[in-house]
């Protein structure tokens, strides 16, 4: 299978994501009504589609270790916080729920989210089991929510202070990236299925020969990948923080004090 | 002449009462103002050695097959140009402003910490004179600035050198996140009410910032400083190859420093030019929001782009990639820097006095400095260029053009703050033409030189066309840097005595280190004017049209606890330490080598070790609950238990060394033993350093000087016992449950 033939036939429409989303889009306006931003909304399906119906979750599955990566990103950085930038200003989480929001439980779940999957063990099985992929889909969404709760939570008061926030996402980057480090200089293959793809799509000679992508080079460009392109998320992060610590009139830590 | 500058320096500062004692007075200072002016004269002093250093450097270079110098002498002496310049001239100097400037414009009296403060300034010295020592013990370092492995390991370089080279990093080092922390500190627990942090003056801004990083990336190098220490003089592996060691590895530890250091010693240098530029151009900084946040993301961005050292050592085409557009990111944070100062200067009613000049030459080499640098992010050509001398010039760009032409800025502008009197306008006009004519005429030929293929670190080079004249060119530079710098003593030394009387104001500037006399009292103010902007003393001048109040109209701040802050902001170094430990145990993990393994040491028996470790994090909590409840006895045993359940840990740990003694495993017998050794030996090195301070805790507590208000120092020791817990669930993961699982 040639490049051209893959990127245009490798599209899954799986009905039941699509159910998924379309459940979703009807909850949302049935809960929301027109106080939401749907634009939010649109667009973390959009990304929650693309990471999963795309070339790249045919990628992913098996393939290639650092379509994975992206996929990952995607759906504990990505989606989550779009999902919740989607939520009217008035929302706030049912009492139920409040234990989740500790800003070191979701510290815990934002990192926990990248190391957790990446122990060999249960990489392989997402990778092969699909129930297992869906647990770990299901997993990442929600362990990405609690972690953007602390950044993104719809009401101001249940953020944390502009430079708490900076200090939150600085550790969570810091630590995401030891694990990119580790990823991209381990001399073993942490997915080991990705070694030895099942060639199920007849792929495999164009990405070893045409894309010149070995397995070695596939882990490497999977850590870089955590390494360096999601440190860049949290900074855009960072520098929302800073921009909402410099436009508030009155910020939050010296009300606070005052 | 030098020393002639020290002791009439010294004179002139003191009080009369001091005067009898001068000597003692300057060496036992706790003041920040005069530590800051030590730093200072330490910084010009080293600055005279490495400046002497490049002039041999030039002189053998002057002309196609010199032998002027030898070779070997040639290596040391870029080795030592290298090393003096970075940490005992830019560093020095950079703290030293700081440390004067930071505490006036945030309103304080002092430093949060002003021991402390002292100890980093005496460990400048105490390292400088270490890494002198070497040239009596043997032979200086000649292995370059960076020591590369396994160059620096000791079949290549058998003289003590290196060692001291190592050592007096490590002096530095350790007196630089001392400084660090003291900065944090004072910035968030010492700023005068209504000097709110977003109200903070852009220079103070910005070296805080810096602190950061460099309480991340100083541990670092001295994590690798260890090793190779360890490899030297203990006779481990870290980084020599034919034993399994990887001298690549050495690389990345020194760029994961090495790359921070670059914008830790441009960063002060940014501050001085977010001052000194809105003052001499008569408006206030255009974009505050943005150099402030654009400083962050230059500090995040530069800690993970080190790999653009590195692209020439073979690490593959993905992760060159990576780090190339990582590394062309940093030019976004930095070019909005450039925009802001010069959106500033337009439309200003510009005074071209000499701290403006400086800053106007600042910006035209900097933006060079930086196009270069671009370039080098762009991996085939870096590949050509690597080495050569179109690199020597590109970092002299930053290090010359950019950061000591703002120094020199910093000091004509605050020089007067510090004396009490101006330097002179006509000899600093003097000192900046040659030094400006002498630096491009030194440096913009060697992008040249390097395009033309000139190594860098060549003794000397055959007659090729164009090289010699070219050469000749950049050593005359030289003698015009040379120049200026000694019209610039001969400035600082007689403005000292005859210079205008300055005022507390002489440039009318707006931040609070003006609202003092110059020289400022001991305890800095009399009064504060009221703070409600950036500018306290524009508002206070221009009552009709003050700027708009920034945040609220409040004046309360927060200030957390100064002991609290410092430890916290310990830790993070200390963290930034184990990680790199703990990363190299694991790297070496995944490669075994022949000998003893993990399989060696005893598992269940660590366990029940780690459980008194564990045990004593709740002991000590226990302990600090007593004493804030003035249960003196019960806090007093909490305390005994904590110090007995760290010894019974350090006692088992003892006899596991002792097993892997006696077995004949020791750190030199391979990597696993090397890096087992170093991890879990500075872990214990911990354990006992904080069994150390609990010991005085208790024996203060015994003697009942712990009544009250001691409640915040024992935190602290909580704090650090706690983390030093939590580190050995890393290293017991990682040394003994990890092979478990294999």
């Amino acid at each position: 299978m040639t490049t051209y033939e893959f990127l245009t036939s490798a599209w899954r429409w799986n009905s039941i994501l699509l159910l998924f989303s379309a459940l979703a889009v009807v909850g949302y306006f049935l809960a929301f009504g027109r106080q939401g931003r749907p634009v939010y909304l649109a667009a973390a399906l959009a990304v929650f589609l693309l990471a999963l119906i795309s070339p790249v979750s045919a990628l992913a599955e098996g393939y290639l270790f650092s379509a994975h990566m992206v996929q990952h990103i995607l759906l504990v950085l990505i989606v989550p916080a779009l999902l919740l930038l989607s939520l009217p200003r008035s929302f706030s989480l049912p009492r139920l729920l409040a234990g989740f929001t500790y800003p070191l439980v979701g510290w815990i779940a934002g990192v926990g989210a990248m190391w957790f999957w990446h122990e060999p063990t249960l990489c392989n099985a997402a990778t092969t089991s699909r129930a297992v992929f869906a647990i770990q889909t299901i997993s990442l969404l929600l362990m990405g929510s609690v972690f953007w709760w602390q950044v993104l939570a719809p009401r101001d008061a249940e953020r944390l202070s502009p430079a708490a926030g900076i200090a939150y996402l600085f550790t969570a980057c810091t630590a995401c990236s030891i694990l990119g480090i580790i990823l991209t200089f381990a001399p073993v293959a942490i997915c080991s299925v990705y070694q030895q793809p099942v060639d199920r799509l007849g792929l495999l000679n164009t990405i070893r020969g045409n894309w010149g992508l070995t397995s070695d080079k596939d882990q490497q460009i999977g850590g870089l990948l955590m390494w360096v392109p999601m440190c860049l998320i949290y900074l855009a992060a960072i520098l929302a923080q800073l921009a909402r610590w410099h436009s508030n009139p009155a910020p939050h830590s010296e009300k606070s004090n005052a | 002449m030098n020393g002639t500058a020290v002791v009439a320096e010294e004179l002139a500062l003191l009080d009369p009462a001091e005067r009898g004692h001068h000597r003692l007075a300057w060496l036992s200072t706790v003041d920040h103002k005069r530590i800051a002016v030590l730093y200072l004269l330490t910084g010009l002093f080293f600055f005279v050695v490495g400046g002497v250093e490049a002039l041999f450097i030039r002189l053998q270079l002057a002309v196609p097959n010199n032998h002027f110098l030898q070779p070997d002498t040639f290596n040391q002496l870029f080795t030592m140009h290298g090393t003096t310049m970075i940490f005992l001239v830019i560093m020095p100097l950079s703290f030293g402003l700081v440390n004067y400037l930071l505490p006036l414009q945030i309103g304080a009296r002092d430093m949060a910490f002003p021991r402390l403060n002292a100890l980093g300034f005496w460990l400048v010295p105490f390292g400088g004179i270490l890494l002198h020592f070497s040239i009596l013990a043997g032979g200086a370092p000649a292995v370059g600035w960076f020591s590369y492995a396994p160059l620096s390991e000791t079949p290549y370089a058998s003289t003590p050198g290196v060692d001291y080279w190592a050592i007096a990093l490590l002096v530095l080092g350790i007196g630089s996140v001392g400084f660090a922390i003291n900065t944090i500190a004072t910035v968030l627990s010492r700023r005068a009410p209504g000097m709110t942090m977003r109200r903070l003056p852009l220079f103070t801004w910005i070296n805080f910032v810096n602190a950061f990083m460099i309480i991340l990336a100083i541990p670092v190098l001295n994590a690798g400083l260890a090793m190779l220490l360890i490899d030297r003089q203990l006779e481990g592996h870290f980084f020599l190859p034919f034993h399994g060691g990887s001298a690549v590895l050495w690389q990345h530890i020194f760029w994961a420093f090495g790359h921070p250091e670059v914008y830790i010693i441009v960063l002060p240098a940014f501050g001085v030019v977010s001052e000194v530029i809105p003052v001499f151009s008569r408006k206030p900084i255009f974009g505050y929001e943005f150099v402030a946040a654009s400083t962050v993301a230059i500090a995040i961005l530069s800690m993970s782009v080190w790999g653009h050292h590195m692209f020439t050592v073979g690490m593959g085409r993905a992760a060159n990639s990576f780090f190339a557009i990582a590394s062309l990111l940093i030019a976004i944070p930095t070019g909005v820097k450039v925009l802001n100062w010069t959106a500033t200067m337009f439309g200003g009613r510009i005074r071209f006095a000499v701290p403006m000049l400086f800053c106007i030459a600042f910006l035209v080499q900097f933006l060079l400095a930086g196009i270069t640098g671009i370039s080098h992010a762009v991996v085939p050509l870096d590949w050509q260029t690597k080495n050569s001398y179109y690199l020597i010039a590109h970092f002299h760009f930053v290090a010359v053009g950019a950061i000591l032409f703002a120094l020199l800025a910093a000091v004509q502008f605050w020089f007067p703050k510090m004396s009490g009197r101006m330097l002179s306008e006509r000899l600093g006009k003097w000192s900046f033409w040659l030094m400006v004519i002498g630096f491009n005429m030194t440096f913009i030929i060697q992008h040249f030189l390097g395009l033309l293929g000139m190594p860098r670190r060549v003794f000397t080079y055959p007659d090729l066309p164009h090289w010699a004249w070219m050469n000749m060119l950049s050593t005359v530079g030289v003698f015009f840097m040379s120049a200026a710098s000694l019209i610039l003593l001969w400035n600082i030394v007689i403005s000292f005595s005859r210079g205008k009387i300055a005022g507390d104001n002489p440039w009318n500037a707006w931040t609070l280190e003006w609202a003092t006399t110059s020289p400022p009292p001991h305890e800095n103010f009399h009064a504060l004017p009221p703070i409600r902007s950036r500018r306290p003393l524009w508002d206070a001048a221009n009552p009709d049209r003050p700027d708009p109040v920034v945040g609220n109209n409040t004046s309360e701040i927060e200030s957390p606890d100064k002991n609290k802050v410092s430890i916290l902001s310990f830790i993070v170094s200390e963290a930034a330490f184990f990680t790199v430990l703990l990363l190299a145990y694991l790297f070496f993990y995944a490669h075994p080598q022949p000998g003893p393994g993990p399989r060696e040491l005893n598992v269940p028996r660590t366990l029940i070790f780690s459980l008194c470790l564990f045990a004593s994090s709740f002991t000590i909590w226990r302990s600090e609950i007593s004493l804030s409840k003035q249960r003196r006895s019960s806090m007093l045993g909490w305390l005994a238990l904590t110090i007995m359940l760290g010894g019974i840990f350090l006692v088992g740990q003892g006899l596991e060394y002792w097993k892997l003694f006696q077995t004949g495993v020791n750190v030199s017998t391979n990597l696993f033993a090397t890096t087992f050794f170093t991890l879990t030996g500075f872990h214990g090195l911990h354990v006992f350093f904080g069994l150390v301070a609990l010991l005085i805790f208790l024996w203060l507590a015994w003697q009942g000087d712990f009544a009250s208000g001691r409640g915040p120092a024992l935190a602290a020791a909580g704090y650090y016992w706690h983390f030093v817990d939590i580190v050995w669930v890393f290293v017991l993961l990682a040394v003994y449950i990890l092979p478990l699982m294999r």
